[in-house]
């Protein structure tokens, strides 16, 4: 199996998760699978403009040139991508949430019904399985942790894929 | 009276976002003493200063139209940058979430995320609204939009009145939450007839794009 790791800490002590992640990664690789991880922090990632240039100018293609489209290919060509993200401000930070935007490219923008709402149509046969290890702040409780599940829960069904597991730590 | 606006559209001043504040100002400055000042997110070399706005503010209203679910990274950033031992006045934030899906249910996840965010910004929660169908608003004719202009024209001259959201307007905004059945049998009858994607045909077949439509440029 191809695993993806989304790391979307930025700098600050976030040792834990760090932590976290490398055992996961550790016992994924142990157990056969191959791990790509990018470390988001490291890269060079521009914000979404909104320009839609990958839905209405390149199809599927990002128009920002910049490191996103080594994440956009290991991601789709992955089975099981891990978003990784201390929580900041009661949600995923920042860093996350700018490449969860840049993901647009991997969906078409055509219009389909799915469970009676509107989604977007996919855009490739297969999509990976999402998951998400989120660190816990200081006032963390548990209508935050529904909240975020509940908010990757509605990510990962408009990127045309599901969840497989949401670990707060 | 000042009303402090913090725009999180990535599109910034040409968005569909400023195109709908710019409504609901119409409204809040019948009265000649209001005004309204407007922040551009988007422009990130400027944080600082949309920091202090924010600092400085005490009625504020953050609109952003919902990328991937939620706020637009551009936005998280913002929150995440407050620093609330900054200013001592507890603020009254409101929001207002637009997004292109018909439904206003798509919305409702953030908007509970959103609510619980004020206290930890120091603010006091003033107020969603969240209003689907808004992809391609500036392009359609007056008579197609104007119960949505009209609606955030009428919103802009209530919260100048009573300093919040009118909950009808509100009310009537979100609407439809859900697709009623019967929408739900036209649209399948206009995705049979092509009429559903229309627009994105019109813009692919602009861009000459439309034969690569369905292209999968990232398979291995």
């Amino acid at each position: 199996m191809k695993i993806t790791i989304l790391n979307g800490s930025p700098n600050g002590d976030y040792n834990t998760l760090t932590e976290r992640i490398q055992s996961l990664k550790m016992q994924k690789e142990n157990e056969g699978h191959s791990v790509e991880e990018f470390n988001l922090k490291e890269m060079d990632l521009a914000f979404c403009n909104g320009c839609w240039a990958c839905w209405w100018k390149s199809p599927g293609i990002c128009a920002i040139k910049d490191d996103i489209e080594s994440i956009l290919r290991s991601v789709i060509n992955a089975d099981l991508v891990i978003f990784s993200s201390p929580i900041i401000k009661g949600f995923t930070s920042s860093l996350l949430k700018k490449v969860c935007d840049r993901l647009i490219p991997l969906v078409h923008p055509y219009i389909e019904l799915v469970e009676n709402e509107c989604h977007h149509l996919k855009r490739y046969d297969k999509y990976p399985d999402f998951a998400l290890v989120a660190l816990k702040e200081e006032d963390t409780d548990k209508e935050d942790e529904e909240i975020i599940s509940d908010i990757f829960k509605r990510f990962a069904l408009n990127i045309k894929t599901k969840v497989e597991f949401v670990e707060f730590i | 009276m000042k009303l402090t606006v913090f725009i999180g559209s990535p599109r910034g001043s040409k968005s569909n976002s400023t195109f709908l504040i710019n409504h609901f100002e119409t409204g809040f400055c019948k009265n000649n003493n209001n005004i309204i000042e407007y922040f551009y997110l988007n422009k990130i070399n400027k944080t600082e200063e949309n920091l202090e706005a924010f600092y400085k503010a005490d009625n504020v209203i953050i609109i952003f139209p919902l990328y991937t679910d939620s706020m637009p990274g551009i936005v998280k950033e913002f929150i995440e940058r407050i620093d609330t031992t900054k200013f001592e006045t507890v603020k009254k934030l409101s929001y207002i979430v637009q997004s292109g899906f018909p439904e206003a249910k798509h919305s409702s996840y953030i908007a509970r995320y959103l609510e619980k965010l004020c206290p930890r910004l120091k603010c006091t929660f003033n107020g969603i609204v969240t209003k689907g169908e808004i992809e391609g608003i500036q392009i359609k004719p007056t008579w197609m939009i104007k119960n949505t202009t009209f609606a955030f024209t009428e919103l802009g001259e209530y919260y100048a009145e009573k300093l919040t959201f009118n909950h009808e307007i509100v009310k009537n905004l979100q609407k439809p939450y859900r697709l009623s059945k019967g929408t739900r049998v036209m649209l399948r009858i206009m995705k049979s007839i092509g009429l559903t994607n229309f627009y994105w045909n019109m813009k692919l077949k602009e861009n000459n794009a439309y034969e690569k439509r369905f292209d999968k440029p990232y398979i291995n």
